[in-house]
Order: C-alpha cells, then sequence, then structure tokens
C-alpha cells in the first residue's frame, strides 16, 4: 500500500525539530526547507488524487479503531487547498518573520541580534509546520478520535504563534483565542465522543466515521449530538455571536499566519460541519438546516457590517471572513447538492482570495513601516503596483466576480440554496436567499470602498518613499492571483471531484 | 454556416491583446499601442466575416465541456442577432481604438488603459455571443470591472478630473464627485441590478436545470412550473433588473453621468457605444424567450408593459436633465440614458403589439444608430476638450470656424440625435414611435407614445443647445484667455478626426439607405430569425398608418424642439439667464432638473450614508458595547478558575472584586498565570470536559 497520506500529514510533524534546527542555525533561508517539505506534501496529495474520485488509507490503531486518511472529494478541496496555502506562504514568512522578529528585538549588539533571528525563526517553522499538518490532518481524518487529535495540534500550535510572533496585546489576544477555541473544541469533543458511545454496544464505542455512519442511534439523541457539534464548530467558524475572539486574534497575528488562520483553518469548520452533518450522522441534517440558515445570513450581514465600520485594514480583513464563513455556513444550510458543493467551493475561492489580502496588508505593513491603519494610507498602487494589482483580484473574488473562483463559489451557493427551498416548498427559505443575495451588495460595498481608500486618490507625503516589496512577497501572490482566475474560468478542477460526491449523498 | 473557430476568436483575441499588452509594453510603447489596436481590428474582421452568414439567417452553435457534473457548455452562438451586434460593436470599438491613439497620447498609465480597452471589447464581445447565461454573465461582469477601472483611470482623484462642479450641493449631498469614487458608483449600482439578475437567473435554473437559450428556447416546461408558483413574472423581472443596471435605466440610472468621470474615449465606447447596451441586448436575447414563454402562460402585459414604462419614463427623466447639464459630456450622458429608453420601450411594445417583430427590430436599429452617433459625437467632445481644455459649454462657444470638421461631424450627428430626416436616427426613433402605436392592444399605449414624442421634442431642444452653445455665439472668456496665454484653438489631429468623420458619414449613409432598402432588411432578417428560433410569427406587411401618424408626430416635435433650441441658442435672440429670471416656477423646474430630480441625493442618503452610519453604531453599541463583553467575563471566569487551581491567593480574588474598572490589571495578571499554567489549564479544562461527558452518559444509558 501507499504511503502519500500518510507521508503528507506525518512527515512535516516528524520533521518539525528539524526545521527548528535548521533555523537556529541557518536563520532566514532554512524556510526553503519548510517550502520543500510542504511542497511535497501538496503533490502527494495531488497524486492521491490522481488515483481517482476517492483514495484513502488505513492503520490499525487498536483499540480506537482505525488510523485511516481519506482523500475524498469533499476533504481533498480543503487539504489541497491548505497544503498549497502553506507552501506558498512558507516563502512569504521568509521576509515577513525575519521583520516581524527583528521589530521586537531590543539588544543592539549585532551577533546576539543574529542569534535571536535565528531562534525565533527556529521556533516560528517548527509551530509552522505542526499548525499546517494539524490542519490537514483534520480534514483527512476518518475517526473521530483522531479527528480532534488533529484539531487540537493546529490550535496549541497557532495559540504559540500568536503569543510568541503576534502584536499589540498579544498574550492576551491569544490567551483569549485558546480559551474561545477550546470551548468551542470541548463542546465537539463531547459531541464526537457521545455519538462514538451511542454507536456501538455498551462498553464497546465505535470511533470510526464509517462506523458510526451505519450505526442505529435513536433520532432525538442524534439531533442533540448534531446540535452540540454545531455549535462547538461554529466557534471555529466564528459564526455570529461567537466570533469575537477572530478580529482580534485574526489581526493581531503574524500576517503571514492571520493569512492561514483566517481562510483556512476556521473554513475547516466548515469542512467539519459538512463532514458530520452530512455523513457521519445525516438524518439530523435536515432538522437542522432552517436554523443554519438564518445563523449564516445574519453571519455574512453582520460580518460585512463590520468590516465596514473599520479602519485597521487586518481588522477589517478578519471581519470580512467572518462574513465569508456566513456565506460557507448558507450553503450548507441549502440542504441541496449544489449549495454543499458550493460552500466547499466557498472555501476555496475565499482561501485563495483572503491569503491574498492579508499577504497585500503584510506587504503594506512591511514597506510602509507597520502601517496599518487605512486612513492613513492612499495612493499606494503608485507606490505597490503589483501588491494593488493582487489586492484588487484579491477584492474581486471576495465580492465573487467573475472569472475568479469567488463567483463560481457564489452562483452555485446560492443556486443550490434556491434549488432546495423550492424542492421542500419553503417560501421563507426563497426569501432568505434572496435577501443573502443582496447582501452580497455590502461585500461589493466595503470591498471596493477598501481598495479605493489604500491604493486611490493622493498619497500622504510620509509615504513617498515605499517600494514594491521583494519578489519573496510579490511571486506568492502573483501565483495565488493565477490560482484564483485559474480555477475561475476552469472550476471543474473543482466540482467534478466535489458535486458528484454530494450528489450521491444527497440526491438530485 | 462559419468556421467554428471564428466566433469564439472574436471575443478570445482581444482578451489575448489585453493580457499580451504589458508584455509588449516591454518591448515599445508604440508597439504596445500599435498592437492593441491591432487585436481589436483583427476582431472585427472576423466578426464582419460572418455577416453573410447573419442575412442567410444561419445559426451557428459551437459548444465545449465546461461543468460535466452539472451539464453545463461552453459555448458560442453565432445567429442574425449576436452577429450584428458583434459587427456594431466591434466597428466603434475598433475606430475608437484608433481615436486614442491620438486621444491618450499625452498620458501615462498606458498600458492599463490598453490592456482594459481589450479586455472591455472582448468581454462584450462575450456577451454578445454566449450561448448561455453563466457564460454571459463571466462578460457582463467583466465589462463592469472595466468600466469601473476606466472611469477612475485618473486614479490620482486631483480636481482636474472630477465630474460635475466642485462645492455644488443638493440636499446636503455634494454632486462632484472624484474619478474613483464614480467609477465605485458605477459598479455598486450596476451590481443591484446584476444581484437581481443574479437571483432571477438562478431560479430559472432551478426550475430549468440549465443555463444555456436554445434549450430554453425549445423545451419550455419551466415556464409553466414557474407561473404555477406565481414566479414566471418576477423571475423575468429580476432577470431584466440587470439590463436597467447595465443600461443605465430608472431607478438603476444615476451611476452613468457621473461615470463621465473617465477619459471620453472612454465614455464613447464603454458608456455611450457599446456596454450600457448590453442591458438592450439582454433584452433582445432572452426577450423572445420570454415572450413565446409567455404567451403560453398568459403572462405577457405585465412583464411587457413594465420594460416598455421603464424604457420611455427614464428617456423622458433623462432628457429633462440633459437639457440643464452645463458640462459637453454630461449632456451627452444623459442622452445616452434617455436613448436607451427609445430602445427598451421598443422591446416594451414589441411584446405589446401583435407583431413582435416589428418594435424588437426598430429598437435594433435604433441601437446601431445610436452607437454611431453618440459614438460621434463624443469623440467629437473629446476634441473640443482637449482643445478649449474645459469640459464646460458655456467655457467654449464660437467654435465653427476654428475647428470646421469637429463642427461638420458633430452637427451631422447631432441632426440624426434630433431626429432630422434624413439622417439614421430620424428612420430609427420612427420605427420605435410606430411600434408603440402598433401595441394598440394595451390601453395605455397611447399614454407611452405622448411621453415617447415630447421626449423627441426635448431632444431637438438639448441638440441644438449643444451645438448652439458650443459652436455658435462669440467666443467665450476662457478661451480668449486661452488665445492670451498663446494656446490658439485649432482642429483635432487626424488620427482622432478620422473615426468621427467616418462615423458621422456613416450616419448619413445609413440614413439614406434606411428608406430603401436597410430598415426593411433587417426587419425581416430578424422577424424570421425569431419566427425559426422561438416560433413567434412574423408577418411581412407593414402597417401604414402608424408610421404615417408617428412620422407626422415627430417632425412636429422636432420642428419645436429644434425650433426653439435655434431661437436661443444659435440666432441668439433671447438669453437663457432672462427667461429664467421672468419665472419662478422655471426657476424652480431649472433647478429641479438641475439637481437630477433629487433622485442622486435621494439614493445617497437613504442607501450610501445610512449604510455607513448603521454600520459604525453597530459597531459600538453592539460589537463593542455587547458582544466583547463576553470576553471580559470570560477572562474574569478564567482568571478565578485560574486562581483557584493555583492554591488561592486571597489578594487576587480581592483586587478581582474591587477591580471591575481596571481590567488592564487583570489582564496582565491573566497572561502571568497563562504564562505559568498553561499547560495546567488545558489539562484542567479537559479534564471538566469528560467529566461532563461522562454524567452526561450515565444520564443517557
Amino acid at each position: 500500500m501507499a504511503t502519500y497520506l500518510f507521508q503528507a500529514v506525518l512527515l512535516p510533524i516528524v520533521l518539525s525539530p528539524v526545521a527548528y534546527w535548521l533555523g537556529k542555525s541557518l536563520g532566514v533561508r532554512s524556510g526553503w526547507f519548510t517550502f520543500g517539505l510542504m511542497a511535497y506534501s501538496t503533490s502527494l496529495l495531488l497524486i492521491s488524487a490522481s488515483t481517482g474520485p476517492s483514495y484513502s488509507e488505513t492503520y490499525p490503531w487498536q483499540p480506537i479503531g482505525e488510523f485511516g486518511l481519506k482523500a475524498d472529494g469533499l476533504s481533498l478541496p480543503f487539504a489541497t487547498t491548505v497544503a498549497i496555502l502553506s507552501t506558498v506562504l512558507a516563502i512569504y514568512s521568509m521576509p515577513y518573520m525575519k521583520h516581524r522578529i527583528e521589530e521586537e528585538i531590543t539588544t543592539s549588539s549585532s551577533s546576539e541580534r543574529e542569534e535571536q533571528v535565528k531562534s525565533g525563526i527556529g521556533s516560528y517553522y517548527m509551530l509552522y509546520l505542526l499548525y499546517t499538518s494539524g490542519m490537514i490532518g483534520t480534514t483527512l481524518a476518518t475517526n473521530v478520535i483522531q479527528f480532534y487529535l488533529f484539531f487540537e495540534l493546529m490550535l496549541i500550535p497557532s495559540y504559540f504563534l500568536i503569543a510568541r510572533f503576534g502584536y499589540g496585546d498579544r498574550n492576551r489576544i491569544s490567551f483569549m483565542y485558546f480559551i474561545w477555541t477550546h470551548a468551542g473544541a470541548l463542546l465537539l469533543l463531547s459531541g464526537l465522543l457521545a455519538i462514538g458511545f451511542l454507536a456501538g454496544p455498551p462498553g464497546m464505542p465505535k470511533f470510526d466515521m464509517a462506523a458510526i455512519a451505519t450505526a442505529s442511534i435513536p433520532f432525538g439523541l442524534r439531533v442533540w449530538v448534531a446540535a452540540a457539534i454545531a455549535i462547538g464548530l461554529f466557534v471555529k467558524l466564528a459564526a455570529f455571536g461567537l466570533h469575537i475572539w477572530l478580529p482580534y486574534a485574526h489581526a493581531e497575528a503574524p500576517t503571514p499566519i492571520s493569512a492561514l488562520l483566517s481562510p483556512a483553518m476556521i473554513g475547516i469548520g466548515g469542512y467539519a460541519l459538512i463532514r458530520f452533518l452530512l455523513f457521519v450522522i445525516p438524518s439530523a441534517y435536515l432538522t437542522t438546516t432552517f436554523a443554519l440558515s438564518i445563523w449564516g445570513v445574519v453571519t455574512m450581514i453582520y460580518g460585512g457590517l463590520m468590516a465596514l465600520a473599520q479602519d485597521d485594514i487586518k481588522r477589517l480583513l478578519a471581519y470580512s471572513s467572518i462574513s465569508q464563513m456566513g456565506y460557507i455556513i448558507f450553503g450548507v444550510s441549502s440542504a441541496f447538492y449544489l449549495g454543499v458543493s458550493g460552500s466547499v467551493f466557498q472555501y476555496v475561492s475565499h482561501g485563495t482570495g483572503k491569503a491574498i489580502l492579508f499577504m497585500v496588508a503584510g506587504a503594506i505593513i512591511l514597506q510602509a513601516n507597520g502601517l496599518r491603519s487605512i486612513s492613513s494610507m492612499g495612493g499606494l498602487v503608485r507606490k505597490l503596483p503589483i501588491t494593488a494589482t493582487a489586492a484588487m483580484i484579491g477584492f474581486l473574488t471576495i465580492m465573487g466576480t467573475p472569472p475568479l473562483n469567488g463567483f463560481q463559489a457564489e452562483w452555485m451557493l446560492f443556486s443550490g440554496s434556491f434549488a432546495g427551498a423550492f424542492q421542500s416548498g419553503s417560501n421563507a427559505k426563497v426569501i432568505i436567499t434572496a435577501i443573502a443575495l443582496f447582501s452580497t451588495a455590502i461585500t461589493a460595498g466595503y470591498t471596493l470602498w477598501t481598495m479605493k481608500r489604500i491604493f486611490f486618490g493622493s498619497l500622504p507625503p510620509e509615504l513617498e518613499g515605499v517600494k514594491e516589496a521583494s519578489a519573496l512577497v510579490t511571486i506568492p501572490l502573483l501565483f495565488l492571483a493565477f490560482l484564483t482566475v485559474t480555477l475561475g474560468v476552469y472550476p471543474s478542477l473543482i466540482t467534478e471531484r466535489i458535486i458528484p460526491m454530494m450528489k450521491a449523498a444527497m440526491g438530485g | 454556416m462559419v468556421n467554428q473557430l471564428i466566433p469564439w476568436l472574436v471575443w478570445i483575441l482581444p482578451i489575448a491583446g489585453a493580457l499580451l499588452t504589458p508584455g509588449f509594453a516591454r518591448i515599445h510603447s508604440k508597439i504596445r499601442d500599435y498592437f492593441a489596436v491591432g487585436f481589436s481590428f483583427a476582431s472585427v474582421l472576423l466578426a464582419g466575416s460572418m455577416l453573410p452568414s447573419a442575412f442567410a439567417g444561419e445559426i451557428n452553435h459551437f459548444q465545449l465541456d465546461w461543468i460535466p457534473s452539472l451539464n453545463i457548455k461552453a459555448g458560442v452562438l453565432a445567429d442574425p442577432l449576436s452577429i450584428f451586434m458583434a459587427n456594431v460593436v466591434g466597428w466603434v470599438s475598433f475606430l475608437i481604438m484608433v481615436y486614442s491613439l491620438g486621444y491618450m497620447k499625452e498620458e501615462s498609465g498606458l498600458t492599463r488603459y490598453w490592456f482594459l480597452m481589450n479586455f472591455f471589447i472582448g468581454n462584450m464581445q462575450l456577451i454578445v455571443l454566449s450561448d448561455n447565461f453563466l457564460q454571459l454573465f463571466f462578460g457582463w461582469e467583466g465589462v463592469g470591472f472595466c468600466s469601473y477601472a476606466l472611469i477612475g483611470f485618473w486614479h490620482t482623484d486631483e480636481l482636474k478630473y472630477w465630474v460635475g462642479t466642485p462645492g455644488k450641493v443638493a440636499w446636503g449631498v455634494p454632486q462632484a464627485y472624484s474619478p474613483t469614487h464614480a467609477g465605485m458608483k458605477a459598479f455598486i449600482t450596476t451590481r443591484i441590478g446584476d444581484i437581481a439578475f443574479l437571483i432571477g437567473l438562478l431560479i430559472l435554473f432551478s426550475f430549468s436545470g440549465t443555463f444555456d437559450f436554445t434549450s430554453l428556447a425549445t423545451k419550455t416546461t419551466w415556464a409553466s412550473n414557474l407561473a404555477s408558483v406565481g414566479l414566471f413574472v418576477p423571475v423575468a423581472l429580476l432577470i431584466f433588473g440587470g439590463a436597467i443596471g447595465k443600461s443605465a435605466q430608472f431607478p438603476l440610472h444615476e451611476w452613468l453621468p457621473d461615470a463621465m468621470a473617465g477619459p471620453t474615449s472612454v465614455s464613447a465606447l464603454i458608456h455611450a457605444a457599446t456596454m450600457v447596451k448590453a442591458g438592450v441586448f439582454l433584452v433582445a436575447r432572452v426577450g423572445p424567450l420570454f415572450y413565446a414563454a409567455a404567451i403560453a402562460v398568459q403572462q405577457i402585459v405585465p412583464l411587457f408593459a413594465t420594460i416598455a414604462w421603464i424604457g420611455v419614463f427614464t428617456a423622458f427623466l433623462a432628457a429633462t436633465q440633459a437639457m440643464v447639464s452645463k458640462e459637453v459630456k454630461k449632456v451627452l450622458a444623459y442622452s445616452t440614458v434617455s436613448q436607451i429608453g427609445y430602445m427598451m420601450l421598443g422591446l416594451g411594445a414589441a411584446g405589446l403589439a401583435v407583431d413582435f417583430s416589428s418594435g424588437y427590430s426598430a429598437s435594433l436599429f435604433h441601437l446601431s444608430s445610436h452607437a454611431i452617433f453618440k459614438a460621434a459625437l463624443f469623440m467629437g467632445a473629446g476634441a473640443l476638450i482637449h482643445a478649449t481644455q474645459t469640459k464646460y459649454m458655456h467655457e467654449m462657444g464660437g467654435l465653427r470656424k476654428s475647428m470646421k470638421i469637429t463642427f461638420g461631424a458633430m452637427l451631422i450627428a447631432a441632426a440624426s440625435l434630433s431626429g432630422i430626416p434624413p439622417f439614421s436616427g430620424f428612420w430609427s426613433k420612427d420605427a420605435i414611435l410606430t411600434s408603440t402605436l402598433l401595441a394598440s392592444g394595451y390601453p395605455l399605449s397611447g399614454a407611452l407614445f405622448l411621453l415617447a414624442v415630447v421626449t423627441a421634442l426635448i431632444t431637438a431642444f438639448y441638440s441644438f443647445r449643444l451645438i448652439g452653445m458650443v459652436f455658435f455665439g462669440k467666443k467665450s472668456e476662457n478661451l480668449e484667455n486661452l488665445e492670451r496665454e498663446g494656446h490658439h484653438v485649432h482642429e483635432a489631429p487626424a488620427v482622432m478626426w478620422i473615426p468621427y468623420a467616418i462615423l458621422a458619414a456613416a450616419t448619413i449613409v445609413i440614413g439614406i439607405a434606411s428608406p430603401l432598402f436597410f430598415e426593411d432588411k433587417l426587419r425581416v432578417t430578424l422577424g424570421e430569425f425569431l419566427e425559426s428560433s422561438f416560433k413567434i410569427p412574423f408577418t411581412q406587411a407593414v402597417a401604414t398608418t402608424p408610421a404615417l401618424i408617428s412620422a407626422i408626430s415627430s417632425i412636429i416635435a422636432l420642428s419645436a424642439g429644434a425650433g426653439l433650441g435655434y431661437y436661443i441658442y444659435i440666432a441668439r435672440r433671447i438669453e437663457p439667464s432672462v427667461i429664467l429670471q421672468r419665472s419662478t416656477l422655471l426657476t424652480s423646474v431649472y433647478r429641479f432638473f438641475e439637481n437630477r430630480w433629487y433622485i442622486n441625493s435621494l439614493y445617497y442618503k437613504l442607501f450610501a450614508y445610512v449604510t455607513a452610519a448603521f454600520s459604525r453604531i453597530l459597531f459600538s453599541i453592539l460589537e463593542v458595547g455587547v458582544i466583547d463583553r463576553f470576553n471580559s467575563v470570560f477572562a474574569d471566569a478564567s482568571v478565578s478558575f485560574a486562581t483557584l487551581s493555583d492554591k488561592f491567593d486571597l489578594g487576587i480574588i480581592d483586587r478581582l472584586i474591587n477591580g471591575i474598572s481596571k481590567y488592564g490589571q487583570k489582564f496582565s495578571l491573566v497572561v502571568r498565570r497563562i504564562q505559568t499554567g498553561i499547560a495546567q489549564y488545558y489539562l484542567l479544562a479537559m479534564g471538566v470536559g469528560v467529566i461532563a461527558l461522562v454524567v452526561f452518559m450515565i444520564l443517557v444509558l
């Protein structure tokens, strides 16, 4: 049996101490090691994808069940997005983290400075590898305990990344992040354990997802478990009311980590929502959809309105992510295969789009002495033409404008929602979907307005000296922009995996 | 049949040209410019090569796989309608590209300019040639983006690039806008229409399972299914919403006048000749589809009467504002909105008449004749603005001697706009008026006709006003100052005037050809196309009485409007300000028109200002005031938690109780705890979770 996925997930974990050691001895250049490792993981994922619609590996893991890794139409878009983003951001991190660590150093002795940069870089890339493989592992897991372990593996390193390298009141913020996400995680864990115990005979719990899916569990209990899991995941997705940790954490995290946190990690909540509600405890799904759709729309609109009120560019992007998670929740609530597929696509396109935008914010921070206040910006397109082009593409994909992938996601998501509403004959759902679509105008509002405030108009004199960032920043940006266009024009790279799977699961 | 590749290349070539522009720019700026024009020329040659197929009434439909799991294909549909439109778009675009060589010569940022212009042409042709809604929507948003980026071309927003008169305020809302503001306004306003469009077509997709025009025309069960749940008319009108936004029809018309902040070549191409016609084209593309379906479900009147009324009302609304505008480009912009209103009226009337094809072909005829004369007027206006260094008409004056060619071309084009026979505009506008009369089954068709005739009067008036203010009378102070400084006003270079001279000549040629054969040939070709593709019956015979009534009415309206315009602005028998001084009623009407019927101000207050204020209030009251407090509560709780687990330190508890106002201190405490106790906390939290779970299990099992 091939071990593609096993390697893709575990190699970064096993080799993370090597990244630390390389960082300590080589300094910033050691980022290329992490890049190579993540590129290897990415290619393994793509190889496993090329074998067919669904590929899996299982390893015995008694007494819990099986340790399985499965790349099917649902997990693959998520895992690949995470892998590609973390590959690209490994490069971007080099100049950015060097700058970030140097900012914090107080000593003036150059040899000491160098030592501190090296050890900082070492810890950064070690945590980075643990964090990203935690994300990839979460999406590929086939066993709920295994899922939870990977889920924790992405939380803990990200806590340390914010606490060690973040901005502002980072100790308080990372703590807040930790508490909130753990509150959610524990609710999730209780749901997972409960369903595991319910699935087997007394004393013999079943934790393999496939086994749980076929087990007979009383309907009333399943709904409660589904609610616990959904609310636990809503913390991760930063749904309205459970979102307050996100603007702090995502704004103050070091920017490459924001670019992974914001689109990639929180969206995994969307993955888990689909996986558990539709594939692990499917019969409870339909009872949850109406509540989900309301919660989704409220999150969409609320996040967008909050984004309009921000002046800090990273906080603005963070609120925008909340709004975009609302889209994912809304798609999941559609009760139709196309809507759920749209949510998956939305994860991918928000992943590329928002990563671009955080990288743009980072490029401005790098090149303009840590400037984050939008009201102090203006006219930057003259100084940062490549960054501005990438930003435009990022904003347009968040807006859902063709030919970018955000449009493909959006039309599928909303089309599915309409179809689901007509199928169930729910007029309320038709109206909610129309409201949701009209609220996308808010997205257009804050994206275009932000673009204008940052890049157009007159250039403040103090920004006269700003120059375009190095190729280590701009090439990753352009690569992601290219990906965004490619998936927009040629969506079948994703749709041909996810749609057949969702059709088979949900009919239609 | 045409070669399969041709319709694809018509839209792909300009896009390829756009993508190659940065590369050519690296070689040499001249190479970049000429290649940009060259790509648009190659595209239009291919479009031209399809014309025989159109006149033969052929349908060329080619498809490729796109999203197989949804059975969605990409495709091109080159039928008489799209080939006709592709040629109108292509030729006007090409001439404006040539004009740009001269007009934009002194500007910087030209790589961006050529990129966006060609990208625009490609996307416009994509709209025209698409065989399905989804792909059409790509072009639809693509042109919207180009429009946004080109309106904001002068992104530095210096005051000289603003549109409107700075300092002017209506109802507390400023009436002058920077280019990037105007671009954003255009994008967001059209976006509202596009959202309606998207809602309509996604509901349509839910019922039909396809975006494909030909499948929608052949399998029409979707129409009866939609009608059975009462959604047929709403869906059709939502789709029409996209056309309203893109073609700047009431109530989404307010973006177009401010779009004049862009370079004049852009205004000519995008905001006069092509993109704003996309809405008309959309109605022409799917109108027959809905017409045929509407007959089956008996929903014709609510649908087509709405289209007709929106069209005629917009025509009137915008014409009144064109009458009082001071900026030459704004007169033309309002006039564009107004003339597109006529086209919508024609399409609406088509649905209300017995013979669908006459209103339909009238509307498309007016589309092409307007594209030609309005592009000529805009290009001429660009030459005027270059020469006189002002956008205001009262700062021009007496230019007929110094700019003879521009004068001649603009005079011909304005005559066509006014509807003077035998120029093309007379015939095409007349055809639309006739089609309104043909809608005799609709009880209010007389009102439609009357409003259209009144608009024709206003149109003639403002056309003569424009010509009079710019070319007649004395030279303005501005021009005299310029001459004193040594800038002598002179004719535009050949690369600029040749394109608009060609268009002016085309206006005459079409004007002469129309009564002879052109108009009839167009009607028959389109009528047969409608019959073969949509089974809409086509009658060859033309009713003569309505044609006569409309011709007489339009000549009366023309004489009245043009006479008044001539009297005031060309013969200059009376000062306009004197007329206003005499009557307070006239003054307030003037104010009302000048302030855009206050609709613009209303929109700013109702949407922009309210949303911004609401988001700020929501942020400070709900987000910061309530939700953020959870954090503090959370943090308080965890502080006590951490303290408890750390052997109960009374001092800390005391401070906790007393220190509700001392958040800062508390957080530093939290932090200290956490840095030493994270693992402890974590284990504890896990422990609590597991205990809760065990309790749960015991209760359940």
